[in-house]
């Protein structure tokens, strides 16, 4: 293809790759001042938006889906969670909060949960919320049950009814206490108005429009582009003190970041949005208020003790003295996310027991390695037992920004006391089959988060398949563990539940099955003229409600 | 008449390659080790149980036979019915009908910059051969064939974007969106279709006509553009059609660097998700997008040398 | 400009031949080599001196996770090279035969061979690739497994046009006349012939097959971290591109020099053995962008 040919123009190209050369030499020079181009881009970022009108335009990486309330992909989970409203709402601490149920009993025996229904709440068409509707919602769920078989409640209720305009009782097939935190959970629990169902009622596959109790109607919509929202102002509730809300796609984090240092964009909020380091650089600019949210969920290694090195309890421990998990939060987060100690987070219910941190000290990892029996040979670098090394693989999400150079910093953690760390970068779906086959010695893991956890939490260790379970069969005391687990969720006693949760997570914890590294937040980044801006208990709440704008 | 037979001849002999492209792609895809059902859970946030699993299975159609799936996805290709995608639940010809322009626009103005930059050059570096002008072109092409293209993308970026602020960094919504990344596409074009152009020149300058042309006193600037450039232009032409289906595959580099919502990073989505129907379309137009190329290449050869329809006719 | 070209004209042909082979060896041996002279462990994370900028410990600084970038862009050097032989060569041997049988054979093998050929090359290799890639999951060994199965395909045409010509050659008739038998005949006299053509066409591929890999590991298909390889290095450090550029322009750089390097040298090979009219139409077909 290139008929470049005559050789003599070598000569014209071994200048040219000097050229090139120097050229990225002297980009090297330009990059002594990082701020530079920052603080370039930003001038002045004057909005043209009146004071009058307050409007919040923030980006999102994603379309807002079809705003169908009952199901999955590609349905934006914030998007739903911001636009349809649950019977109950999960605050601060995991306390419940009424909020399409004014009100709820329990049966003695835990299985029937009778739910008031607040009155005058009207769907954005007019029409009344009642428990008709109620019971319409809950009909086309219960058609698709399958689907939603990995909420633990869907799973239990064995009938709902309508008692009268305004009373929904729905009953279990058995006791289930973590039910009303699930009623608070963003899909499928969530009430869309009834001209908003297809012909058939059926939900599954199409909406005919998005018709809800909520704050927030959306009145412009385009595609891959942007979702305005314009506040619902026959809200029964408090209304937000914004009254329109646009949503522009933006999919490049890079790209968030520009749109916000232009004025394009008010906000950037969520998970994972921009990268930590421009988190980090937003945040050094002076230029924007930025917020860390409350720990979300947690990030952990599962560690696999049905086979290999880390069958032995030594070698686990060993392992939780030798991560330098602060340097993991500080170099690779940027202290965004925050050091964990343990799986579940302290502010998550149940989960507060007071529970002895590990260490950081490889002298610790050391001595416990070599108890067990896993000796560094004269001259080797590697830890050695039987004449077989200390070999171990950790299997990561492949384009993960996070995992990945966690995964690469935990190899020289480990290669510090001796022992050899393969990591393996995989995408998804492959780190999933891995997953389920418990075939890994360690794995990067996130748990649910609120509201979902602790009890969902629970049941992914004792249900078999997704291979936490098979990742435990190393455990002497595994099946007291497991029935525990089972146990805790049918609890109708409030100190009960507490001792399981409490034996649980001690047992977990020293037998050092997973090693908590650090507990996601969410993130925000907004100019100083958006004011009360506070994140949700809940992972997947959004924070419009409260927030305002004063310039 | 015989315009007809020639691309009918010729839409005949490119089903059998389009229809075994397609059959290629199925297959593989079903040799998967991933349950495109479980991908979907996945992507979802839902834990996989296995009920779940068994419903999106039938609700996708993944619970039949590897024949019945192909044959139910050739009948539905015979009424322009791309399928649904597993992921957005939307017909495909839908989702990429809402991408294709995207996607088009920047493979046709990749060309359009390819030809303005490469004709001139080419012209200019076969009059003054071995002149400045051929030095720098000739550089061009070496460059053209030796740097990786997302690279360029990225030096564009930083050097023009990011650096000198002359272009925007991300998106698809005005034509200035559209500059950096079809130049990137461009770019490999410009060196490979002026080099082809210049040897194609140089040849038919040799050609008996043009020495008669001369004799007859007609400037070389006239003697190429009337009579020299029809023939030297066909290499540039057939390389062009080849390139077609090329263009759209370095897209999806290209529109993922630049943040272009296109069919490029629809497809490479996609991919991630294991969205079967959506692979399989879009394979399927880039093959038809490579014989398409091809034969429009062929039939503007054509016209410009019609004896090649007659030699094609008679069967090669 | 007067004075560049006048150097130029002085260089002969046999010159640019070795001033490649001298750059072509520096890199290969700098890749040989690389633990011994490259000046730090490529993949230690050392997280207190990310992105410094050159000093005497990281000649070239140190990238997000306080990696060598020097290190890392040498043992590089190795993982690209041995991966693009790996692949150029499984390709060779498997062209060889396809293209060998049917060039040889002709008739309806040849056409059924030809049309499964044009099937396949309906797909731009790139998809191709990708598509393969995405049923058995990204990796270094699918993507070596991908391109060789999209890339022989190429061979295989190439060898078989080849096969044919020399199959037309008098000698060869001459020596089926003598009662040659056909492998002997393929073995002694058609596979020595092809060898000239396909070293220079080799030359080229593997400066191509670098680009592939790169190209793949860029969007995250092909090499996976913490390996060291060009493409993914530039993709690791594209998030850094307004604050430390240097942590992509680098590796491109690289890859640039070595896909040049090949280039001139194919073209400086093809020149001296007068197959440059042969070469540039399949090399355009080859050309997997």
């Amino acid at each position: 293809m290139l008929r470049t040919g005559t050789p003599k123009y070598s000569f014209i190209f071994i200048v040219l790759i000097f050229t090139i050369i120097l050229a990225g030499c002297n980009s090297k020079t330009n990059e002594s001042s990082p701020s530079a181009s920052v603080s370039a881009s930003s001038s002045a970022s004057e909005s043209a938006n009146a004071v009058a009108d307050k409007t919040l335009t923030l980006s999102w990486p994603k379309d807002i889906g079809p705003l169908n309330p009952h199901q999955y992909t590609p349905n934006e989970f914030f998007a739903q969670g911001m636009y349809y409203e649950p019977l109950i709402d999960y605050g601060e601490g995991g306390k419940l909060i009424p909020k399409l149920a004014e009100s709820w009993d329990i049966s003695e025996d835990g299985k029937e949960y009778t739910f008031h229904l607040r009155q005058n709440v009207k769907f954005s068409d007019g029409s009344d919320f009642d428990s008709a509707v109620v019971q319409k919602n809950f009909d086309t769920i219960l058609a698709n049950r399958d689907m939603h078989s990995w909420l633990g409640v869907i799973a239990q209720i064995e009938k709902t009814e309508a008692i009268d305009a305004h009373t929904f009782k729905i009953t279990l097939k058995n006791r289930y206490y973590p039910a009303l935190q699930e009623f608070a959970v963003v899909r499928p629990l969530r009430f869309l108005g009834a001209a908003g169902f297809p012909d058939d009622g059926n939900t599954a596959n199409e909406i005919k429009s998005p018709i809800t109790t909520g704050p927030w109607v959306l009145t412009e919509y385009t595609k891959d582009q942007q979702a305005v929202f314009t506040r619902n102002d026959n809200y029964w509730g408090t209304k937000p003190k914004i009254n329109k809300l646009v949503v522009k796609v933006i999919p490049d984090a890079e790209a968030r970041v520009l749109a916000l240092e232009k004025g394009d964009i008010d906000l950037i909020w969520g998970e994972g949005v921009i990268s930590l380091d421009s988190f980090v650089s937003l945040k050094d600019s002076g230029k924007f208020e930025t917020a860390i949210s409350d720990p979300v969920a947690s990030r952990a290694l599962i560690v696999n003790s049905s086979k290999g090195p880390f069958a032995d309890l030594n070698v686990r421990l060993a392992l939780q003295h030798a991560v330098n998990k602060q340097a993991l939060v500080e170099g690779v987060t940027n202290n965004v996310e925050k050091m964990a100690d343990t799986i579940i987070s302290s502010n998550f219910p149940y989960a507060n027991i007071g529970l002895k941190p590990y260490d950081y000290n490889l002298e610790t990892a050391k001595s416990l390695l070599d108890q067990a029996g896993w000796t560094l040979p004269e001259g080797k670098s590697v830890r050695e037992k039987d004449g077989k090394p200390l070999e171990i693989e950790l299997v990561y999400m492949g384009p993960d920004q996070i995992e990945k150079p966690m995964a690469a910093a935990i190899q020289s953690d480990l290669k510090q006391i001796g022992v050899s760390l393969k990591t393996t970068g995989v995408e998804r779906e492959l780190r999933n089959k891995r997953m389920e086959t418990a075939d890994f010695d360690l794995l990067f893991w996130g748990t649910y988060g609120a509201p979902y956890d602790p009890h969902n939490f629970v049941s992914t260790n004792y249900e078999p398949g997704y291979g936490i379970y098979e990742s435990q069969q190393g455990l002497a005391m595994k099946d007291e563990l497991h029935q525990q687990m089972k146990d805790v969720l049918l609890t109708v006693d409030e100190q009960e539940r507490q001792k399981l949760y409490t034996s649980i997570f001690t047992i977990l914890h020293e037998q050092a099955v997973y090693l908590p590294i650090s507990y996601l937040t969410n993130i925000a980044v907004y100019p100083n003229y958006v004011k009360e801006f506070k994140f949700p208990a809940h992972r997947d709440e959004t924070p419009f409600d409260t927030i305002d704008i004063q310039k | 008449m015989r315009w007809l037979a020639y691309v009918l001849n010729r839409l005949a002999m490119m089903v059998p390659v389009i229809v075994g492209a397609s059959f290629v792609c199925f297959l593989l895809l079903r040799a998967s080790p991933v349950d495109p059902a479980k991908a979907y859970l996945s992507v979802s946030n839902i834990v996989p149980t296995e009920q779940a699993i068994a419903a999106v299975r039938a609700e996708l159609g993944l619970d039949r036979s590897f024949w019945s799936q192909y044959g139910h996805w050739l009948w539905q290709l015979i009424h322009f019915d791309f399928g649904i995608s597993f992921f957005s639940k939307l017909p495909v010809a839908k989702e990429l009908a809402a991408r294709l322009p995207i996607t088009a626009t920047l493979a046709v103005s990749s060309l359009f910059i390819a030809f303005v930059i490469s004709i001139p050059l080419g012209i200019a570096s076969a009059l003054r051969k071995n002149r400045i002008i051929d030095h720098i072109s000739r550089i061009l092409a070496f460059l053209g064939a030796s740097i990786p293209q997302f690279w360029l993308a990225y030096l564009l970026l930083y050097f023009l974007s990011v650096k000198l602020d002359w272009f925007p960094l991300q998106g698809a919504d005005t034509w200035i969106h559209y500059v950096l990344p079809s130049f990137t596409l461009a770019f490999a074009l410009i060196a490979t279709y002026s080099r082809l152009l210049r040897a194609g020149l140089l040849e038919s300058m040799e050609e008996p006509f043009v020495l008669y042309a001369r004799a007859r006193g007609l400037s070389t600037y006239k003697i190429i553009i009337h009579h020299v450039l029809r023939h030297a232009i066909k290499p540039v032409i057939t390389a062009a059609g080849m390139n077609l289906g090329k263009l759209f595959a370095g897209a999806v580099i290209v529109e993922q660097i630049f943040s272009m919502p296109g069919m490029g990073g629809f497809f490479l989505e996609s991919v991630y998700h294991r969205d079967y129907p959506v692979i399989q379309s879009y394979v399927l137009i880039m093959a038809i997008a490579f014989v398409v190329g091809n034969l429009a290449a062929d039939v503007i050869q054509a016209y410009l040398d019609p004896r090649l329809t007659q030699k094609t006719n008679k069967g090669e | 400009m007067e004075g560049i070209r006048r150097i130029g004209w002085t260089v002969s042909q046999h010159k640019v031949l070795s001033i490649c082979m001298v750059l072509i060896s520096i890199i290969v041996l700098s890749g040989l080599l690389a633990p011994l002279i490259a000046p730090n462990d490529p993949n230690f994370v050392d997280l207190m001196h990310k992105l410094e900028g050159p000093s005497k410990q990281f000649p070239l600084g140190t990238d997000q996770l306080g990696r060598c970038l020097l290190s890392r862009l040498l043992y590089g050097t190795r993982v690209s090279l041995s991966l693009a032989l790996l692949i150029v060569t499984s390709c060779l041997v498997i062209g060889t035969i396809i293209g060998c049988f049917a060039g040889y054979i002709g008739g309806k093998v040849d056409g059924l061979v030809m049309r499964i050929c044009d099937a396949i090359l309906a797909i731009p290799s790139l998809i191709l690739a990708i598509s393969l890639i995405a049923i058995w999951g990204a990796g270094w060994k699918q993507m070596a497994v991908a391109l060789i199965i999209v890339q022989s395909v190429y061979y295989a045409r190439f060898i078989r046009g080849l096969v044919k010509n020399i199959k037309q050659q008098t000698y060869i008739t001459a020596a089926k006349i003598a009662g040659t038998s056909t492998l002997r005949l393929m073995t002694r006299h058609i596979i020595p012939n092809l060898l000239p053509p396909l070293f220079i066409v080799v030359t080229l591929e593997i400066g191509w097959v670098i680009m592939d890999i790169s190209a793949l590991s860029f969007i995250g298909l092909g090499v996976q971290s913490p390996t060291p390889e060009w493409g993914a290095m530039i993709n690791e450090g594209k998030s850094f591109l307004r604050s430390h550029p240097r942590l992509m322009i680098v590796p491109g750089v690289m890859i640039f020099c070595m896909v040049a390097i090949l280039n001139l040298l194919g073209e400086a090979l093809s020149e001296r053995k007068g197959l440059s009219r042969l070469l540039p139409k399949w090399a355009k077909e080859a050309k997997g962008s």
